[in-house]
C-alpha cells in the first residue's frame, strides 16, 4: 500500500478543511481532484507532513504521517505548482542541489542530475541559467528535480500548467513512462480532467473536506449512474422537473443538449414516459460515454 | 562486458543518506552563488586591506629600528596590545566593507528563495526550517569570519612569529578568546540581520537598500538625537557604536561611549532575539503547497 489514510480531520480555526478523509491507493498514478477548498492541497500538505491532522493516521509508503516525516520526504518527489527556482543557478547545479539535500552523495547528485535532465528534455539547455528558461522548461526542470533522488512516489501538482499543447503531451508522456514503466507511484492533483484521463487508474475525487467518490476510473463511470444525452421540443422545463422528480441530475449543454446522469438502478425507458407526461417530443437520444468531466460534475454537484 | 543501459528513466542504484551536516549544501551554494556576482570579487578582495595595512604595522613595530626615519617620532607609536586589535575590529572602513558584503552576500539569501518559490522545494526535502536557517545564516558566517577571525588570528599569530616568544599571549593571555568573541558577536548579528532583512521582501534590491539603509541611519538618528540630548545614551540607536562599545569591553578598553558597556550587547543580542522572532513567522513550513 503506497498511500494509506484513515479517519483523517484537519481545520483551520473553525474552518473544517478535512472531515474523515479515508483513502487508500497502491501503485499506479492516481488523481486527486476537487473544486477550490475541497482540502486537496491540505491533504497533500499532511501527507508531506506540514500540517499534523487533528484526527485520523496515516501512512505514505509505509511511514507514519506523524513521526516519520523526514523519511517521507526522502522517500517522495514533489512537483510544485508554482514556477520555483533558485536565481543564478544552472540546471545541472539546481538539480543536483536538490539532490543532496535529499541525501545523494555530491558525485552521485551530479551525475544523476544529467540523466534526469536529459529525460525530461532538458539535456541540451542544461548549463544554461535557470532565469532564462521558458515556462515550459521550466515545469520540465521541476519535474526533475522531483526525480532526481529516484523516488517512490512522485506528488505532482498541476503538472501540464502553463504548457503549449505539445509541451503539455510530451510531459504527459513522460509522467505516463514514469507512472506505468518505471515502477514510480504517482499522485495528481490537476483541474485539467483530461490530464487526469490519460494518466491515471484510480480516481479520488474530494468535495468540502469528504471523499466524494474514490476508484477505479472504470468502475467509477459506470457504477453509480448511466449517461444519456438528448434533444427535445417542447415545454423543457416541465421535463427537466419531471426528470430531476426520478432523481436525474439534468444539464444542458451550449449547443442545447440535455445530459441526464440517471441513477444506475433506474430504466431509460422512464425518461421517455417522462417525456410523454410532459409533452415533449424526443428528437435525438444517445447513451453517452461517461467522461471524468462527467462523474466529476455529478460527484461535486458543479459544471 | 558494459552494462546496457536502458535509454530515458533509469533507476538510481545508490542509497540516500543521513548527513551530520544536511544544511551544508545550502551553504556552500550560496557561497558559489555570492562569488559568482559581478564586482563581488573586486569588494571581498578590498575588505582585507585593512588587514593587510594592520599586518604591516605589526612587522614595523618589529623592526622598529629599521623604520625610525619613517615614523619620526615615538617607538611606542605602534605598540601592539588589546588596543591594536580592537582598532582593527570596530575600525569604520572594516565595518563598513562588511555592510558591503552582506549586501552581496546576503541580501538574496531568502528574499531570493521567496521571490522564485523556493521555499517549497527546500520544505519538500528531508530538511527542516533550522537546518534552511542554520544553511542561509553560515554563509553569512564564512564572510564576516573571513573578514573578523581569521584576520584576527593571523595578526596574532604573526605577531607571536615577528616577535619570536610569546610575550603577547603571556601578557595578555584573555586577548585569544576576546578575538574569538568579538567574532562571533559580529557574526551571530550580522547573520540575523542580514536573514531578517532579507526575509521582510521579496525584492533583493529593497533588502539591499535595507541593509545600507538601516546601518548608516543608525548613525544619523545617533547623531541628530545627540545634537538635541547631548546624552550619551542616544548611542544606543547607533549599530556602528553599539560595536564599538562592545568591541571596547571585549578587549577591555576605555568605552568611547559614558554608558554601561553591557547596554551595547542588550541592544545587539535584542535585536538578535527580534530578528529569530521574525524569522520563525515569515518562513514556515506549510508555504509549501499554496
Amino acid at each position: 500500500m503506497s498511500l494509506e489514510v484513515k479517519d483523517l480531520h484537519f481545520s483551520y480555526g473553525k474552518i473544517a478543511a478535512l472531515s474523515g478523509v479515508n483513502l487508500k491507493l497502491d501503485g499506479g498514478a492516481a488523481g486527486l481532484l476537487g473544486p477550490n477548498g475541497a482540502g486537496k492541497s491540505t491533504l497533500l500538505r499532511i501527507l508531506l507532513g506540514f500540517l499534523t491532522p487533528a484526527k485520523g493516521d496515516g501512512k505514505v509508503l509505509g511511514y507514519d504521517i506523524r513521526h516519520q516525516r523526514p523519511l517521507i520526504r526522502r522517500s517522495v518527489g514533489y512537483m510544485p505548482e508554482d514556477d520555483c527556482f533558485i536565481a543564478g543557478l544552472d540546471a545541472v547545479s539546481f538539480t543536483s542541489y536538490f539532490g543532496e539535500l535529499s541525501g545523494m552523495p555530491r558525485q552521485e547528485a551530479m551525475k544523476r542530475a544529467h540523466e534526469v535532465l536529459f529525460y525530461v528534455g532538458l539535456g541540451e539547455a542544461r548549463y544554461r541559467l535557470l532565469d532564462t528558461y521558458s515556462a515550459g522548461m521550466k515545469q520540465r526542470l521541476k519535474l526533475a528535480q522531483a526525480l532526481v533522488h529516484d523516488p517512490k512516489l512522485l506528488f505532482l501538482d498541476e503538472p501540464t500548467a502553463g504548457l503549449d499543447p505539445h509541451g503539455r503531451q510530451e510531459v504527459l508522456e513522460l509522467i505516463k513512462d514514469i507512472s506505468s514503466a518505471k515502477d514510480i507511484q504517482v499522485l495528481i492533483s490537476s483541474h485539467i480532467l483530461s490530464d487526469i484521463e490519460i494518466i491515471c487508474s484510480d480516481v479520488v475525487i474530494l468535495n468540502k473536506g469528504k471523499v466524494a467518490a474514490q476508484g477505479k476510473l472504470q468502475d467509477l463511470r459506470s457504477i453509480d449512474y448511466s449517461l444519456f444525452e438528448l434533444k427535445v421540443t417542447g415545454d423543457e422545463g416541465l421535463f427537466r422537473r419531471e426528470l430531476e422528480s426520478l432523481g436525474c441530475r439534468v444539464d444542458e449543454t451550449e449547443d442545447r443538449i440535455l445530459k441526464v446522469y440517471m441513477p444506475a438502478e433506474r430504466d431509460r425507458m422512464e425518461i421517455f414516459r417522462a417525456a410523454a407526461a410532459s409533452g415533449v417530443q424526443v428528437r435525438h437520444f444517445v447513451k453517452s460515454q461517461t467522461s471524468l468531466e462527467d462523474l466529476f460534475a455529478q460527484t461535486v454537484g458543479v459544471d | 562486458m558494459a552494462t546496457i543501459r536502458e535509454k530515458g528513466y533509469s533507476h538510481w542504484d545508490g542509497a540516500l543518506v543521513e548527513r551530520k551536516l544536511p544544511w551544508w549544501p545550502i551553504t556552500r551554494t550560496g557561497i558559489q552563488l555570492a562569488f559568482r556576482r559581478k564586482h563581488f570579487k573586486f569588494f571581498f578582495s578590498v575588505s582585507f586591506l585593512p588587514a593587510v595595512v594592520f599586518l604591516v604595522g605589526i612587522y614595523i613595530s618589529e623592526r622598529i629600528e629599521d623604520f625610525k626615519f619613517m615614523i619620526q617620532g615615538s617607538e611606542n607609536l605602534i605598540k601592539i596590545n588589546p588596543a591594536f586589535f580592537k582598532t582593527y575590529f570596530t575600525n569604520d572602513f572594516l565595518l563598513f566593507m562588511m555592510v558591503m558584503l552582506l549586501v552581496f552576500s546576503g541580501a538574496g539569501l531568502i528574499a531570493d528563495d521567496l521571490k522564485h518559490n523556493a521555499l517549497q522545494l527546500y520544505f519538500s526535502r528531508p530538511i527542516d526550517k533550522k537546518d534552511y536557517f542554520l544553511g542561509k545564516a553560515a554563509v553569512i558566517f564564512f564572510f564576516i569570519l573571513a573578514l573578523t577571525l581569521v584576520p584576527g588570528l593571523v595578526l596574532f599569530v604573526m605577531k607571536l612569529v615577528f616577535s619570536g616568544n610569546f610575550k603577547l599571549l603571556t601578557s595578555y593571555p584573555w586577548l585569544l578568546p576576546a578575538i574569538i568573541g568579538y567574532s562571533a558577536l559580529l557574526t551571530v548579528f550580522f547573520a540575523f540581520y542580514t536573514l531578517l532583512l532579507s526575509a521582510l521582501s521579496k525584492n533583493r534590491r529593497y533588502v539591499t537598500i535595507l541593509i545600507f539603509a538601516i546601518y548608516i541611519f543608525s548613525d544619523v538618528v545617533y547623531g541628530i538625537t545627540f545634537g538635541i540630548f547631548r546624552s550619551p545614551y542616544v548611542a544606543l540607536f547607533s549599530l556602528k557604536a553599539n560595536f564599538q562599545q562592545a568591541g571596547a569591553v571585549i578587549f577591555g578598553q576605555r568605552l568611547p561611549y559614558a554608558y554601561p558597556g553591557y547596554l551595547s550587547f542588550l541592544v545587539l543580542f535584542g535585536i538578535c532575539a527580534v530578528s529569530a522572532a521574525v524569522l520563525h513567522r515569515r518562513i514556515r513550513g506549510v508555504e509549501v503547497i499554496k
